[in-house]
């Protein structure tokens, strides 16, 4: 508007000074084209934004304007607006950042596109008559502390979730990220037709650990062997879990029952490689575990309860017969053997 | 209103033609192949609308809401049961939307795609039918279906309501889209219908 020299036509023309310091001062952006596309006017806000000149663009055609619109969702959306006259809008979250605008503030150096939610107004059939053309307005505003803020929010919601589902002491999950596990992935094994494997874990005299020991020793101990399950269950959908006191649990998607009893002597032994000292167990001289092992079988599907039930009492078998070993659930003959 | 089979069927036709055009151009926003259909219009009370909605257990909805004015006025309402416009708005934008609630910025995603298919329809209604109309910007609601659409309570009142199914990647989701006419509209409408159809081959 500064001098502008176009068509007789420009809104700008006419403008009375109210107007246009209006126009400059409104603190969101504002984009005038005309039926061709041209630029007809730009606010304060846009050109400070754009690091443009009025006199730069006026007139000239947004595309050449703004060439990184060329072929955009925001391109598409201006056609059918301008052909329909009907209003549209881009969103933030489907087009982040559609025109090259830039955060005016003091970090000038990181240059940081605005997240940017655009309205896009043309006028409808009795303006346009009355103009001789249809105008289209395009509103910008900034919404980069709305992003910003709902991914704090965001952020802090998944963290209280996941602490929902961790247990506080070891940082593997709790008994609820068990028992939801369990049902998913027992549903997921009838659907996909695949194996599932549990394991149930137990370490042997913990109670007479904690009492030689003291509970601080008692504590570190579940880290450390919940730490090493986890180094041992690395597969993104494996899951440790505290059951309760000093059981854990594995739910060990794809995995038969072959596979769940390879995992388990695996951690049993490097349990006893850790050569943590126990002096009040009657199964040895370092801290031990015992395990009990069960497996769906896709041939012979079974609940999530029966599958717990079987390694719970795989697990009663083997502290039965002299803890620091392992069990397993034979299902083809129903029985609980040695694994 | 009382619109026969032959008029229903026209307006079924543009319709489609219509959420054709919205198809296309939500695909290019999805990146993947979006397709939509319209299985039947229908004149319903809105009374059958939230009963709809109630059975397939979805008493609380999500709907973007336009207007427009012109020789005809209307207000069209596309909604969906709550869950579902949480999906959709999970498909177009990618995976990472926590599946609880809809975000301010992402109510404006679904503002968004509502606007695309509801410009879209009416433009095919403005085109086909030769009523000039304008528009207004898309407004998202959230609540029990019966305040959404019948926000005064006058439940027996009749609507324009079209089922629409979306489809992007194999999964589906069915929302309704519902015109609310007034009595002049309604008979503009008719009229307009009747025209279209006297002009066909």
């Amino acid at each position: 508007m500064n001098g502008a020299t176009s068509s007789p036509d420009q809104p700008a023309q006419s403008m009375p000074m109210w107007l246009e310091w209006m126009l400059s001062n409104v603190q969101t952006g504002l984009l005038l084209l005309d039926a061709q596309e041209h630029i007809a006017f730009a606010n304060k806000w846009v050109l400070k934004r754009a690091a443009m000149r009025i006199e730069d663009i006026q007139g000239q055609a947004l595309l050449s304007v703004f060439p990184v619109l060329a072929g955009s969702h925001f391109e598409r959306a201006l056609r059918t607006s301008i052909r329909s006259g009907f209003p549209s809008l881009l969103s933030q979250t489907l087009h982040p950042s559609p025109f090259p605008l830039y955060a005016d503030d003091v970090q000038r150096d990181c240059k940081k596109a605005l997240r940017q939610s655009i309205q896009i107004l043309p006028m409808g059939p009795k303006d346009a008559a009355q103009a001789g053309q249809r105008f289209t307005l395009v509103q910008i505003s900034d919404v980069t502390p709305n992003v910003l803020r709902e991914g704090l929010l965001k952020a802090h919601a998944e963290k209280l979730s996941d602490m929902a589902l961790i247990d506080g002491l070891t940082g593997v999950g709790n008994r609820r990220a068990f028992d939801e596990s369990l049902v998913a992935e027992v549903r997921a094994a009838g659907r996909t037709g695949k194996p599932l494997g549990l394991v149930m874990l137990d370490i042997d005299y913990f109670k007479q650990f904690n009492d030689h020991y003291g509970h601080p020793a008692g504590d570190s101990c579940l880290r450390t062997i919940a730490s090493l399950l986890r180094r041992i269950c690395r597969r993104p959908r494996d899951l440790v879990a505290r059951y309760g006191g000093e059981e854990m649990v594995l739910v060990l998607p794809e995995t038969d029952l072959n596979g769940a009893v390879r995992v388990a002597a695996e951690i049993l032994q490097s349990v006893r490689d850790l050569a943590l000292p126990h002096a009040m167990s009657l199964a040895g001289p370092v801290v031990s575990l015992s395990a009990g092992v069960s497996a769906f079988d896709p041939v012979a599907p079974l609940t999530g309860a029966q599958l717990l039930q079987g390694a719970d009492d795989a697990l009663y078998a083997a502290k039965r017969n002299g803890r620091n070993r392992l069990y397993v659930v034979d299902s083809a003959r129903q029985e609980i053997v040695p694994g | 209103m009382k619109l026969d089979e032959l008029a229903l069927d026209a307006l079924t036709e543009i319709f489609n033609h219509g959420v054709g055009q919205a198809a296309n151009s939500l695909s290019e926003l999805a990146g993947e192949e979006v397709r939509l259909s319209v299985p039947r219009v229908e004149e319903l009370a809105k009374r059958s609308i939230v009963d709809q909605m109630d059975k397939r257990g979805a008493n609380r909805i999500c709907a973007v809401r336009q207007g427009y004015t012109g020789a005809i006025s209307t207000e069209a309402l596309l909604m969906f049961p709550f869950e579902q416009s949480l999906q959709l708005v999970q498909m177009m934008v990618g995976d990472d939307v926590p599946l609880e609630q809809l975000s301010e910025m992402e109510q404006e995603s679904l503002a968004e795609i509502g606007n695309i298919l509801l410009n879209a329809v009416l433009s095919s209604v403005a085109d086909m039918l030769q009523i000039e109309l304008e528009g207004s910007l898309p407004q998202v609601e959230l609540g029990l279906s019966s305040t959404v659409l019948c926000p005064s309570g006058d439940f027996d009142s009749t609507i324009l309501s079209l089922q629409i199914n979306f489809e992007i990647a194999s999964r589906q989701i069915q929302g309704y889209l519902v015109f609310l006419l007034d009595l002049a509209s309604s008979e503009l409408l008719e009229k307009k219908l009747a025209a279209f159809i006297g002009a066909l081959p």
